[in-house]
């Protein structure tokens, strides 16, 4: 089952563009000069890059983007190609951005920086067969950097291969021990293998660390649900609620706690709040078939039903398509 | 052990008219005498001394392994590679009474391979009578039931209302049904029956679900399997696991339907799946089932488990036929909304709530699910009874909700194995293996399980690729025993002898009419400021049979407030202050 909201929000923190800022170390910037690099008049690298730069910042998309695209093409620059990806990825050109991102990583295959910034971009465009194409490298290049293996467990709960997220996660953690990020990606693929225990002491000391952690409240409350604390969880996705009432986790988990206690339409409440702020969630569909159904109302239940088995079916299609593209393994399921 | 024995029981050699044919055959087996002093026996019932502490032995843990010295010598065959599914799925145990002389035998199911599946002598069931004392001896060749087939399951029932039981074998390419003859062999009815079925069989069940007072018999089928076009090993997205190459399917692999043959008497039943609505046209990969009345309406309803598709649970409408109502009730997927690779099936009231809850073993990276009857509906209480964590690295099948120490609650067992012997080569990491450890819970009340495996020793933490699972008191000294039935390799007899024991009652129940079973019939007993509730019942567990005697296990009380049974007639018959520590034999007036 996919975790899709939560894993976006951590997405969306992850792909905080840290490594497009950072220069380009690695072995292929600027490494040989185009036949443009002949013509002494043409502007120097710097220059394009800081026009380009300009551009962007004047708003000017399409002149930034043709001056990267120039300053890529003249000195087979690495670092105007991940600033093209930028700013193609902001301009929701995903397509773009991810070939220019691979165009840099072929002028430098083995540049942490390219592939770092080339795993955060396809992260951000919910690609993660190409991020973990890219993380993999990574995380061997670089094994003591918790960051690489956080961001390929999260490119692998996205991908929906847990089991293996799970592994880089707890590895990500061994070398970031007080990150919440990474405590609280790790929570959630926990709690998606159903490891509640765990997950809940991981999340207790995301907590610690990072007390007001909406997504570390409500995966905490999953957990706790899980483990049949329900007065627990019941407090923490409240809180996670009082901080934001659209959290879909915190809204399942009360869905889940009220028609434990028989509270029906509380629970179908809460359900509809769930799937309003993640309608692809076969989970809350699911609860709902079933809530519908306590509630007597047998039309309404069908129909959520097969919105459910609709939605299942995307998934497992959407999963198994990422895993085709990226070659990669399942994640333990039956076949 | 002191053990006295039940008397000789074909109760309806006299009464039932269907048995006329069959009531000359008397053998050294079957006393047709005995039917008389049954028949007055009624309520009285056939009583059995209080179990003597001093008499059993003293042992720790509970259950010891008893194969090498019970005469059990039995290999269940396939081929070592498990290159095709239908290598996998073999095979179930049965715990019955074919002889009437009071004692559980054994049958255990073997399987062919693709290699031998053109010679049916290949693989040899076996049928092992008990001798008392844990003794036992193969009787196969005399009984004439050691060649089914490619057998995968069993289930038992008294389908002709002789008073013997007949044996009903769940096969590839077409099932058996064996009939008693009274004097240790039976007869291959299949063909005069109607009941051979077809395709890949799996579960099994007898039960009278149009209450027309007969046994009709319901049969799980699992995956179309043509064995001259076999899908080729690891090849296909449907065909790897974590990126190793194994064996296809289910998935991938287009499913089978399930069959309903009403009977119609005179051993004669007709295929009425489809107009009963159980056929399962969408072809859900079918395996363990259990018909059970969940809603406690008179009315028989069914459980199928369907491994990587959604359950079923067909609710009796009353009227011949059955509405499907496993997602709107809450069992047919995990809590989470996933298809769970379900295999086998337990029933029982582990909470003394008076309603039948069911439990249900499933894959590797999913929970064995826990489903706690609410009246209306089902709850997973999978996490909450502390029985889904432990669960989750193996893939479970065989299982039993049991009451193993006679405290008055039903604990839980689940045999596991994996299906793909290449993951031990492939070293996945934290991947369950091959091989895999039992699963043990001890009921600790307030609908709480704690996992105690390790407790129990070898006999339950030694690695093993187990299928079928049946418990009974093979010894009837009030502690349950179990036979498992392991993949490719000897079973276990696992003989309880847990000292102390909490004190006991077994409830037999002889039905009136052509359920001379009883099968559907609920026991209630009230002991100790407790309820308990048993049913009896035919095909359980993985595509096996349990002992269809209702034990109840009575803490210190020494005797039974009230034994009151619900006939599937809806009659029922009440009792008081039973003396604890027999087999107490209630027949239907």
């Amino acid at each position: 089952m996919k975790r899709a909201p939560a894993a976006l929000a951590l997405l969306a923190l992850a792909a905080s563009p840290a490594g497009a800022q950072t220069g380009t170390r690695g072995p292929g910037v600027a490494r040989k000069r185009g036949p443009a690099t002949a013509r002494e008049a043409a502007p120097s690298l710097d220059a394009l890059l800081a026009q380009a730069q300009a551009a962007a910042e004047g708003g000017r998309t399409e002149e930034a983007a043709r001056l990267l695209r120039t300053a890529a093409e003249r000195f087979s620059s690495v670092r105007a190609l991940l600033q093209l990806g930028h700013l193609q990825a902001a301009q929701k050109d995903a397509k773009g951005a991810l070939a220019s991102l691979a165009q840099a990583r072929a002028l430098a295959p083995n540049s942490e920086d390219v592939l770092s910034t080339y795993a955060q971009l396809a992260l951000a465009v919910r690609a993660p067969a190409p991020a973990i194409g890219a993380l993999e490298p990574l995380t061997r290049m670089c094994p003591s950097v918790g960051r690489h293996h956080y961001l390929l467990g999260v490119a692998l709960m996205q991908a929906g291969a847990i089991a293996s997220s799970v592994d880089a996660l707890r590895q990500a953690r061994a070398l970031e021990p007080d990150r919440p990020l990474t405590l609280v990606a790790l929570g959630l693929a926990l709690n998606n293998r159903k490891l509640y225990a765990e997950a809940r002491e991981v999340l207790l000391r995301a907590l610690e660390l990072e007390p007001a952690n909406v997504e570390g409240l409500a995966a905490l409350a999953e957990s706790e649900e899980g483990q049949g604390e329900l007065a627990a969880a019941e407090e923490h996705a409240r809180r996670a609620l009082d901080q934001a009432e659209a959290n879909p986790t915190a809204n399942l988990v009360m869905g889940m706690l009220r028609m434990k206690q028989e509270r029906h339409a509380d629970a179908r409440d809460a359900l509809l709040r769930a799937l309003a702020a993640d309608p692809e969630s076969p989970k809350a569909l699911y609860l709902l078939s079933l809530v519908y159904a306590r509630l007597g109302e047998e039309t309404a239940s069908e129909t959520y039903r097969a919105a459910y088995q609709k939605q299942l079916r995307v998934v497992e299609e959407r999963v198994e398509r990422i895993r085709r593209e990226g070659g990669l393994a399942g994640g333990g399921e039956r076949q | 052990m002191n053990r006295v024995r039940s008397l000789c029981l074909c109760v309806f050699f006299l009464t039932s008219p269907r048995s006329a044919s069959h009531s000359q055959d008397a053998s050294p087996g079957v006393d047709p005498s005995s039917a008389a002093k049954e028949s007055l026996l009624d309520l009285e019932g056939a009583l059995l001394p209080l179990r003597d502490p001093l008499a059993t032995h003293a042992a720790s843990p509970p259950f010891r392994d008893v194969t090498a010295q019970s005469g059990i010598v039995f290999a269940h065959h396939s081929a070592p590679e498990k290159k095709y599914i239908v290598e996998s799925m073999s095979g179930g145990v049965a715990l019955f009474d074919y002889d009437n002389d009071g004692r559980l035998d054994v049958y255990l199911v073997d399987a062919l391979t693709v290699d031998t599946a053109k010679d049916p002598m290949a693989a040899r069931s076996a049928l092992f009578r008990n001798l008392g004392n844990m003794k036992f001896q193969d009787v196969t060749d005399k009984a004439g039931v050691g060649h089914p087939g490619w057998g995968m399951g069993v289930c038992v029932a008294d389908i002709d209302a002789d008073g013997c039981q007949d044996l009903y074998v769940t096969a590839l390419g077409g099932n058996r049904l064996y009939r008693n003859n009274h004097d240790g062999t039976f007869s291959d009815a299949t063909a005069r029956s109607g009941l051979a079925g077809g395709g890949w069989s799996t579960g099994c069940g007898f039960a009278d679900y149009d209450k027309d007072g007969d046994l009709d018999l319901f049969v799980s089928r699992y995956v179309k399997i043509d064995l001259d076009r076999l899908p080729e090993f690891g090849k296909g997205k449907t065909c790897e696991y974590r990126g190793i190459p194994v064996q296809c399917g289910p998935r991938g692999l287009p499913g089978e339907g399930d069959f309903l043959f009403r009977n119609d008497g005179d051993l004669r039943f007709t295929d009425v799946s489809v107009a009963a609505g159980v056929n399962d046209p969408r072809g859900y990969f079918g395996l363990g089932l259990a018909w059970l009345d969940f809603d406690a309406d008179g009315w028989l309803d069914l459980f199928v488990a369907n491994d990587s598709t959604a359950n079923f649970l067909y609710v009796n409408q009353k009227n011949g036929t059955f509405k499907e109502q496993a997602f709107p009730l809450g069992v047919a997927v995990s809590e989470d909304g996933a298809e769970q690779g379900s295999m086998g099936v337990a029933v029982g009231d582990y909470d003394g709530s008076g309603r039948l809850s069911l439990f249900v073993t499933n894959f590797s990276e999913e929970y064995n699910a826990f489903y706690r009857n609410e009246g209306t509906h089902f709850t997973d209480v999978s996490f909450r009874s502390g029985t889904a964590a432990s669960s989750l690295p193996y893939v479970g099948w065989g299982t039993a909700l049991f009451d193993y120490d006679n405290d008055g609650r039903l604990d839980i067992i689940v045999v596991n194995g994996h299906v793909y012997p290449q993951l031990d080569r492939a070293k996945l990491g934290a991947s369950a293996p091959y091989r895999q450890k039992r699963l043990f819970y001890r009921n600790l009340g307030g609908g709480k399980f704690a996992e105690v495996t390790d407790e129990f020793g070898a006999v339950l933490t030694e690695p093993r690729v187990s299928r079928g699972l049946a418990f009974g008191d093979l010894d009837d000294d009030g502690r349950l025993d179990l036979v498992i039935n392991d993949l490719d390799g000897p079973p276990q007899v696992l003989h309880n002898e847990l000292e102390p024991a909490g004190q006991w009652l077994m409830v037999k129940l002889t039905g009136k009419g052509h359920n001379t079973n009883a099968m559907g019939a609920l026991v209630t007993v009230r002991a100790g400021g407790t309820t308990q509730l048993r049913d009896v019942r035919s095909g359980t567990s993985y595509i096996s049979q349990d002992d269809m005697r209702a034990h109840f296990g009575l803490g210190k009380a020494t005797q039974a407030d009230s034994v009151e049974v619900r006939w599937p007639d809806g009659t029922t018959t009440r009792m008081e202050n039973v003396k604890a520590g027999q087999v107490l034999t209630i027949a239907q007036r």
